[in-house]
């Protein structure tokens, strides 16, 4: 047998291996390449929407920083308004309450002086009732029966002068 | 070596009958594995066939990128993947051990001279016949100056008197010897592997367990080899083509 031995077989494997060639172009490659390819867009596709997703992410937290830091300006704002209005309140209430107490104070003066004057008035009566009584008890003492018909007398007397 | 070749003949062409039909088997396995790879084609997670089949096609695209622009040898890509592909399990097919166990020859089937064809201990390698590898490299080199023509025109005829005009039988030479090593390569290795296998076999006492040793460590070999061949035809052809399609070289 000669190894080297060509014959219809060669034009008959070419045949062979392009059927081959053609049928797995056809029914494998194709289909597999575009899925490859298919493939290769997806996930390009899925980094480019990871790509923008983070820099949507990124800007929502600057957009959250800056919010966060103009509610921490706006409380402290408040804050220190707050502590004003406070300082601005006490001070008013302050003086309100010195003006009450005084007005207060006032007022307890005036009673104070009334009721001084009342006493004394009162004190007046009594000392002037005192001295009647203790008038009445000399004059008592005193005014014995002679004395007495005396002084009716010079009462009667002094009647009689009277213009009437 | 003392077997006959089996000839079918056809009119008055004959054709290697053993060759033919080793080819078609190789072929149909080819067929089935890719359609099992293709069947549940999902762009999402693949299954095991279809990243097998994903795995190669990746490889053969490096090889590409490597050689020329990949613009150029995106068309290239299904060939080569099916010619890899090809070659590494018609290389393999002759280390399978002949699974019809002689039957044919047992029943005396005649038709199509099948008794002769799966005779023997193993099956054959399409690649041992110097008509496949030869038709391999032809297509190799139609390729080469198909696309040489495609993509540079006139200009692809003028490397042949480069640097001068004297050169133009080296270069003659040069297109001649590239088809014929790839093909005497290939078949060499092959052939002289399935040989070896025979010879091996032929070793007295090879049925005894610790002789069988010699024809495992040769299996694996073989195995290799084709591997090895397999890639160095479908990278020699791609490097071939690169250069024709390139602008400087």
């Amino acid at each position: 047998m000669n190894i080297l031995h060509f014959d219809y077989t060669l034009p008959a494997q070419i045949i062979s291996f392009l059927l081959l060639v053609w049928l797995l172009s056809k029914y494998a490659w194709k289909p597999l390449m575009n899925m490859m390819e298919q493939r290769r867009i997806n996930i390009e596709n899925t980094l480019t929407q990871a790509q923008e997703e983070r820099q949507q992410a990124e800007q929502i937290k600057k957009e959250y920083q800056d919010e966060m830091r103009q509610a921490r300006q706006e409380a402290q704002e408040v804050i220190a308004k707050a502590t004003k209005v406070s300082e601005e309140r006490t001070v008013e209430i302050l003086a309100l309450a010195r003006e009450e107490a005084e007005k207060i104070k006032k007022s307890a003066l005036v009673d104070i002086e009334r009721e001084r004057d009342r006493a004394v008035s009162e004190v007046k009566a009594q000392v002037a009732d005192l001295s009647i009584a203790v008038a009445e008890k000399i004059i008592r003492q005193k005014l014995d029966m002679p004395n007495q018909e005396k002084l009716i007398e010079q009462f009667i007397q002094e009647v009689g002068e009277m213009p009437c | 070596m003392h077997e006959e070749t089996v000839l079918w003949h056809l009119g008055n062409m004959t054709f290697h009958g053993k060759t033919l039909t080793m080819t078609w088997l190789v072929m149909a396995f080819i067929l089935i594995l890719c359609f099992l790879g293709v069947r549940h084609l999902t762009s999402g997670k693949p299954g095991k066939m279809q990243n097998i089949l994903e795995w190669i096609i990746d490889f053969v695209r490096g090889l590409i990128t490597d050689n020329m622009d990949y613009e150029k040898g995106r068309p290239l890509l299904a060939y080569l993947v099916t010619l890899i592909m090809f070659i590494f399990f018609s290389n393999v097919l002759g280390l399978i051990p002949n699974f019809t166990l002689n039957l044919f020859e047992h029943f005396g089937v005649e038709w199509a001279q099948l008794n002769k064809i799966f005779e023997g201990p193993s099956l054959m390698s399409p690649t041992a016949d110097i008509n496949t590898t030869i038709a391999l490299a032809l297509l190799s080199i139609t390729l080469v100056l198909f696309l040489g023509i495609k993509h540079r025109g006139a200009k692809y005829f003028k490397h042949f008197i480069e640097p001068i005009p004297v050169f133009l039988p080296i270069h003659l030479i040069d297109l001649l010897a590239k088809p014929m090593t790839l093909a005497f390569r290939l078949f060499g290795n092959i052939f002289a592997g399935e040989v070896l296998i025979k010879v091996i076999l032929m070793l007295p006492g090879i049925y005894v367990l610790p002789a069988i040793f010699p024809d495992t460590i040769w299996l694996g070999f073989s195995l290799f080899i084709g591997a090895i061949q397999s890639f160095v035809f479908t990278v020699l052809t791609t490097a071939y083509i690169g250069q024709a399609v390139s602008e400087s070289h």
